[in-house]
């Protein structure tokens, strides 16, 4: 059996009669409930709790004394506001006891009355994250995205009946124990249209896959589109694990039945922080049906300009590279070339030039589409020509 | 019911009833004959330095001719050497003749004062202690739209010194003040080690009675003068500030109060927004941008430096969003400053260099190359997820002969730094581009 955490959050009033001798702060008079809680979780590392109670106020001064006890609550963060009547209470003072989770606030009320009061402060041990979860058509067209708020309560404190926001969309009410974890659906995008890509990559991927032993994996990457025709687009998504499903066939229960509906688990990836209209693109795999062999054909050093010594100290170069695709999958597929290139250059012939993307100074892309079983003969060959210009061998590859 | 009395600075007048014993004699110092209170104390308690000036006044007795005054301060923080006597009514036949610090007693130094009167002599006891600290601290509630904020500030003192001042006058200074001697050092002179409690720690003197007692002191004395909350009255004062709190309070040791000192409504903010790839790597800077002027509601004193708390009021019935915490330099009158509040993933800054290119070699006389320029065009992809207008602030560092050509404005900081300011609207998504050309070598020309 866990032992359950020693745990409170006290609110507790004491009173002062407007003249009088020693008092200890101690004289408990009420303890009054919460009337409302409400939790911000719209910063990524810090969660404010709000609460609001009804204090009963007494004519003259007052003293609000708030402490805690197993629940960890930045003491320096706590503030205070009055909701009822702010014109006519005043908080005089805060003071801090040593050695102690409390605060005292002294307040004067010139009447005694029911004061609302909000107190907020930032609470440890009460987080959120994002998780992603989606399950892909056959085709791999589409996709139904879900999208999961994960709360976790390890404050130390119950949260009954709180309001959160996580700085989108309405809030909610829920609670949550001490030491409970919650999963709620946030939102649910059905037929959201992605784009599937595999991605060779000239720095990550190896030249002539003649030389390796294991068959040469293409990243595969899954693109979704934070906007209006992806039906998303009304707010930034946040960073979580993304996990994802393709829709399959089941064998029929008995023979004559129509097939099930399964998934297959098709692998995960961190989605990162997706501004609206920018893409979030998720790494779930590999594909191994697509061949990628690159060759540099040509290499040769022109233009070379010699010192007095007779050594080179500028040239260009004349590089012509070749690169075959092949397709063994019965569908077209999405595939892009990426291609590093440091310093001066220029493309002089590119037999691509309607794929052709210039990502940066030092990288460009090929976008192609390939057709289904375009191997052998029908495998897609690019051609590019290129001139390194003004070449010293101390270019920069990186900026 | 008797509580203990917490304090620890006593005061003692000796009967000399033993003219055949030297001041230097402790045996003497036995013949305590009264013990006398203080009647009001004031603590002027800078931030710059652990140093607080504590005056105190108390009514002694003195008999005509010559008195023995004992004053001593056992497990505080008080500095020996700053000790300070003098007679506020019959000053002129009141004198101090000496000082001793008796031996082989600790915190405790003894004057010899002749007085040509006798009866009571309201007297005025100066000494620096160590372990009073005040800070600054500020609220920031800015509107949804961030267009105005309302800042309220507090001080807070917080008493380690090993003593309770009750009913004290407190006196903030903001400014910086030298000394060539820390106080705490000066207080542990003449004690023995671990005697003295450091700031900030436990103070271990106080008995549980007395922590008792203190709550009293905080608990005490909701009278006619704190009906409301206190004004805290800030006046200059040479190359400082003072800030006197209205009324009396009680700091007990170890315990800190918070009082508040000013509140301003409708002050006029910008959401700032900063990227300086050399700084912050390429994440955006959030600030919330203010002036320290009348026209913005504040501007009546400097701010001291302190921690800040931002929040920005999302509903309608004002519940906070946290925006995050810093902390803010000294603000003199009329300065605009920038709190620092943290990276903001919802304006984004994507810069890519899109071309680069050497070109326009130069040769010397052997053949090497002695310059070239290069040229670079950059991409700014530019992007506000927020739903309220902010201001961008890039800012680019270039190195050597160069040159910028751009149809974004931009300002050139110095010989390095450009920064190009982009209002940018809600939900805005803009792209900046530049030239850039560098002449390296021979072909540089500045």
């Amino acid at each position: 059996m866990t032992m359950k955490p020693i745990r409170q959050l006290l609110c507790l009033i004491a009173l002062l009669a407007l003249v009088s001798p020693a008092f200890a702060r101690v004289k408990l008079v009420a303890l009054p409930d919460r009337a409302r809680v409400v939790v911000s979780l719209s910063h990524p590392d810090v969660t404010l709790l709000e609460e609001e109670r009804m204090l009963p106020l007494q004519k003259g001064g007052n003293q609000i004394d708030f402490s805690w006890r197993g629940v960890n609550i930045d003491a320096n963060s706590i503030q205070i506001r009055l909701l009822t009547a702010p014109e006519q209470v005043n908080i005089i003072n805060t003071s801090y006891p040593p050695n102690e989770n409390a605060l005292i606030w002294q307040v004067f009320s010139p009447v005694a009355k029911e004061e609302r009061v909000r107190i907020s402060y930032i609470i440890g041990g009460l987080t959120r994250e994002v998780a992603y979860r989606a399950v892909s058509e056959p085709d791999e067209k589409s996709l139904a995205l879900r999208n999961y708020l994960k709360l976790r309560n390890h404050s130390g404190e119950d949260i009954v009946d709180a309001e959160f926001g996580i700085g989108y969309g309405a809030s909610f009410k829920k609670s949550i124990q001490h030491e409970e974890s919650l999963e709620l659906l946030s939102e649910r995008i059905d037929a959201l249209p992605i784009k599937k890509i595999l991605t060779w990559d000239s720095a990550q991927q190896p030249w002539d896959p003649e030389y390796v032993k294991s068959t040469v994996g293409l990243p595969l990457t899954y693109v979704i589109k934070n906007d209006k025709v992806s039906k998303l687009g009304v707010h930034t998504l946040l960073p979580g694990k993304a996990r994802i499903f393709i829709k399959t066939k089941e064998q029929p229960e008995k023979e004559g039945d129509k097939p099930g509906e399964g998934v297959a688990f098709t692998g995960e990836d961190w989605a990162g922080l997706t501004p609206v209209d920018r893409e979030m693109k998720l790494y779930i795999g590999q594909s191994r049906d697509v061949k990628v062999t690159q060759r540099k054909v040509r290499e040769d050093r022109v233009n070379i300009r010699r010192n007095n010594g007779n050594n080179p100290v500028l040239w260009d170069t004349d590089e012509l590279y070749k690169i075959e695709i092949e397709n063994f999958k019965k569908v077209a597929v999405d595939v892009v070339i990426v291609e590093h290139f440091p310093g001066y250059w220029k493309i002089v012939e590119n037999s691509h030039a309607a794929a052709f993307k210039k990502k940066d100074a030092f990288t460009f892309e090929f976008h192609l589409n390939l057709p289904a079983e375009s191997t052998g003969a029908k495998k897609t060959t690019i051609n590019f020509n290129l001139n390194r210009l003004n070449v010293q061998g101390n270019e920069p590859s990186s900026y | 019911m008797k509580t203990v009395v917490s304090r620890l600075v006593r005061i003692h007048l000796l009967a000399v009833i033993a003219f055949g014993c030297t001041a230097f004699d402790s045996h003497a110092r036995i013949n305590v004959v009264t013990l006398p209170g203080r009647d009001t104390v004031q603590l002027t308690i800078y931030n710059s330095a652990d140093l607080t000036l504590v005056k105190e006044t108390r009514v002694l007795t003195f008999k005509q001719g010559l008195n023995r005054l004992e004053f001593s301060w056992a497990n505080t923080l008080i500095d020996p050497t700053s000790v300070e006597f003098r007679a506020l009514t019959n000053a002129d036949k009141v004198e101090v003749l000496d000082v001793s610090f008796p031996a082989r007693v600790t915190n405790t130094l003894e004057w010899r004062i002749a007085s040509e009167v006798a009866g009571e002599v309201k007297c005025e006891i100066r000494y620096f202690t160590s372990g009073i600290s005040w800070g600054a601290d500020y609220v920031v509630e800015a509107d949804q739209k961030e267009k105005q904020m309302q800042l309220a500030g507090s001080v807070r003192v917080n008493n380690h010194s090993g003593e309770d001042y009750e009913n004290a006058q407190i006196r903030l200074v903001v400014g910086v003040v030298r000394l060539v001697q820390s106080i705490v050092d000066l207080a542990r002179q003449g004690q023995p080690i671990g005697e003295v409690p450091k700031p900030g720690s436990a103070v271990p003197m106080m008995p549980p009675a007395a922590k008792f007692d203190a709550m009293r002191g905080m608990g005490r004395a909701v009278g006619e003068a704190e009906m409301r909350q206190r004004e805290v009255v800030k006046e200059a004062l040479s190359e400082y500030f003072l800030y006197t709190v209205e009324g009396r309070d009680t700091v007990a040791n170890g315990w800190s109060k918070r009082m508040p000192s000013f509140k301003a409504a409708e002050v006029p903010i910008t959401s700032y927004y900063k990227y300086e790839r050399e700084r912050w790597g390429d994440i955006v800077m959030r600030y919330y941008k203010f002036t320290n002027a009348v026209p913005s509601k504040l501007g009546k004193e400097p701010l001291p430096d302190g921690g800040v708390m931002a929040f920005r009021t999302v509903t309608k019935d004002n519940l906070y969003s946290f925006v995050g915490r810093t902390a803010v330099k000294y603000i003199p009158i009329g300065e605009t400053v920038e709190m620092e509040l943290g990276n903001d993933a919802e304006v984004m800054v994507k810069p890519t260099l899109m071309s680069w290119g050497k070109v326009d070699l130069a040769f010397d006389p052997f053949g090497n190359v002695k310059g070239w320029t290069t040229k670079e065009s950059w991409q700014f992809e530019i992007q506000n997820s927020k739903e309220i207008e902010v201001v961008l602030d890039i800012r680019r560092n270039f190195g050597g002969d160069w040159s910028m050509v751009t149809e974004q404005a931009y300002e050139k900081v110095d010989a390095t730094k450009v920064k190009m300011v982009l209002p940018l609207k809600p939900l805005e998504k803009r792209t900046i581009t530049y030239e850039l050309t560098t002449r390296h070598g021979s072909n540089a020309t500045k």
